[in-house]
């Protein structure tokens, strides 16, 4: 009480220099914790008295959604801070999961209004259209919208949506409701620049609508889209031609050669591509992509089992940029395209090469002599590629910047060959697991790979 | 390096290398539009701010001088409090006056870095504390009747349930 006669906080923040407040008002010495102040009982400072509205939003500004509910129980004051939408512009309620209900969702709209510019509600499974309808009503200067696996929203969560005319990035992956009708609404976001429509039941007629009408898409994900066929991804090249991302992952044999060549022919862009158990594509397609994506950084291709050495020469010649190239199970690659990597590709990164069980010491020597090995080259993963010998592993002494290697199942690896690797290469993680003597038990399942590209570039 | 001389809103006069001190928005504006002489012979009035907490303030400028300026915030990154760094989570621990003071000077003389460290020090005495434990921390009367109160505390029940 004493010594903290201060004018309201209308009247500037004078800080009342001279006053009996100055310096340390309660009476505390130096190094002391705002505990003493209550120990020597004296009231603290009234924090409404003492800062601006602007300041207690700033620091409101620092909390997390709980904290805020609870600042709005206070007093009325801070009742009415608290749902001062200036701090609600970006509210994430994946952590509340399944407790989160329409109802709720219904308040949240309203308090936030116009100030909401990036909502994650991924993984709200009981979600429905009608909250959707709220916040597309009260929030229509969202950005930024996450709706990830929130199972319940159908088609007409899509309607809704549509009046959300700056959306930048949406995402609503997983939502297995969505088919073409709701792509119809969603191609109204003229603005959109990032899509996720993973696992959605769409084709290509939601595809092109979309390609024709969001021209400014640069990532997308179509991730288990098994009805969208080459002539799909053939429009959309031709409308999107700034696409830099994007992933076609367990599409399936709709996807062919014509995809990868339109995508060569359309967009000189593309940095990240996933094709992976799209196994119908070939070398021809491969060709025709390299021919024409030389900015390529990052490409999936596992499980592509028809691609083989005259493809990815054509790959490593065409797009110098790789950094990460995935080749599980591509069974016709042989030490050529490791050649063509070693003499062409001076950044590549990551290299998986796992299942392609043509592969010898000698393929490893070249890489090992090539441009990436002596500062690029970080992870490689040789796992089950069983003609790898010790010797292989004497070659990759020279790739300075390794630091990890999978080897699990390569038969003819040792562990004296590992450690004669790892003393000249300290900090090298290796994967490797060797069988105890005695019988030999089930062998290990084969690993399940994720795709690599679904962290999106934006 | 160059001096300029800073008077305290109660006439006391600080003496700091010019760099340092342009970590002050406010400062560096009126060094530049009122072309402040930067010889030393006049002192730059800062009525808002005494001499107690221009000290801390200056003391906390000095010790960041070499910091990288303020990069434009992400709007979308995290909401956190736990990276206040060690040195100023020192410098702040001060009565809760002081605190405040602090957070008004840094706000008139525009210098973000420690605005932002003393809200989130701020933000940190509310964090984990019940509607009550937030009136006790900072002297607040709740003014809410029996039956707003419990209309406020149902509106948030959904919050709490996790």
């Amino acid at each position: 009480m004493n010594g903290y006669q201060v004018p309201p906080y209308s009247n500037g923040n004078s800080g009342n220099g001279a006053g009996p407040s100055g310096n340390g008002g309660g009476g505390s010495g130096p190094g002391s914790k705002f505990g003493s102040v209550s120990l020597l009982s004296v009231d603290p400072p009234n924090i409404n008295e003492r800062l601006p509205k602007e300041i207690i939003l700033r620091v409101f500004s620092h909390l997390d959604l709980v904290t805020l509910c609870r600042c709005s129980q206070v007093c009325k004051f801070w009742h009415q801070l608290a749902f001062d939408g200036s701090i609600w512009q970006n509210v994430s309620l994946f952590e509340y999961g399944k407790d989160i209900t329409g109802a709720m969702v219904e308040t949240l709209a309203k308090r936030c209004g116009g100030f909401l510019r990036s909502l994650n509600l991924r993984g709200c499974q009981n979600l429905n259209d009608s909250a959707m309808r709220a916040f597309s009503y009260h929030c229509v200067n969202l950005e930024r919208l996450n709706l990830s696996d929130c199972r319940k929203l159908t088609n007409e969560a899509c309607k809704h949506i549509r009046s959300c005319q700056n959306l930048l990035s949406l995402k609503v992956n997983s939502i297995s409701n969505i088919s073409d009708d709701g792509v119809r609404y969603l191609a109204k976001c003229e603005r959109l620049v990032e899509l996720d429509m993973s696992w959605c039941n769409i084709s290509d007629e939601g595809l092109t609508r979309l390609a024709q009408s969001c021209r400014h898409l640069a990532a997308l994900q179509l991730r288990g889209c098994r009805d969208i066929t080459s002539h799909g991804v053939a429009e959309l090249s031709r409308h999107c031609t700034g696409l830099r991302v994007l992933s076609l992952y367990e599409c399936g044999h709709n996807i062919r050669d014509e995809a990868m060549q339109a995508l060569g022919a359309n967009c000189p862009e593309l940095r990240t591509l996933c094709l992976s158990h799209c196994g119908h594509v070939t070398d021809t397609g491969m060709i025709g992509l390299a021919a024409g994506c030389g900015q390529l950084r990052n490409l999936e291709v596992a499980g592509c089992r028809l691609l083989s050495d005259s493809g990815f020469q054509a790959l490593a010649r065409g797009c110098p940029q790789l950094e990460r190239l995935d080749l599980e199970d591509c069974v016709q690659v042989t030490d050529i395209t490791l050649a063509a990597l070693a003499a062409h590709c001076s950044h590549l990164r990551i290299l998986t090469l796992s299942y392609c069980e043509l592969l010898t010491d000698d393929g490893i020597r070249q890489l090992a002599g090539g441009l990436c090995a002596p500062e690029s080259l970080q992870v490689l993963e040789l796992d089950n590629c069983p003609h790898i010998t010790d010797t292989a592993l004497e070659h990759l002494v020279a790739c300075h910047a390794l630091q990890q290697i999978d080897l699990y199942d390569c038969q003819q690896i040792t562990r004296s060959g590992i450690r004669r690797l790892v003393g000249h290469l300290p900090n090298l993680k290796v994967h490797a697991y060797f069988a105890p003597v005695t019988p030999p038990g089930q062998p290990e399942p084969r690993r399940r790979r994720y795709c690599r590209c679904c962290c999106s570039l934006l | 390096m160059p001096n300029i001389k800073l008077q305290s809103s109660d006439n006391e006069i600080f003496e700091v290398d010019i760099e340092i001190a342009k970590q002050s928005g406010t400062i560096k504006t009126m060094l530049e539009d009122l072309s402040v002489s930067d010889e030393g012979d006049e002192e730059v009035p800062l009525p808002n701010v005494n001499a107690a907490i221009l000290k801390k303030v200056i003391a906390w400028c000095t010790y960041h001088k070499d910091d990288p300026p303020p990069v434009e915030e992400d709007e979308y990154k995290e909401r956190r409090t736990d990276d206040i760094p060690t040195w100023d989570q020192e410098f702040l621990k001060v009565d809760q006056g002081t605190l405040f003071e602090i957070i008004l000077a840094a706000n008139y003389l525009d210098i973000k870095g420690l605005l932002d460290v003393s809200c989130k020090t701020v933000a940190n005495m509310i964090k984990g504390k019940s509607p009550e434990e937030i009136r006790k921390t900072f002297n607040i009367k709740c003014d809410f009747s029996a039956e707003e109160l419990e209309r406020v505390r149902r509106e948030n029940e959904w919050c709490e349930e996790k």
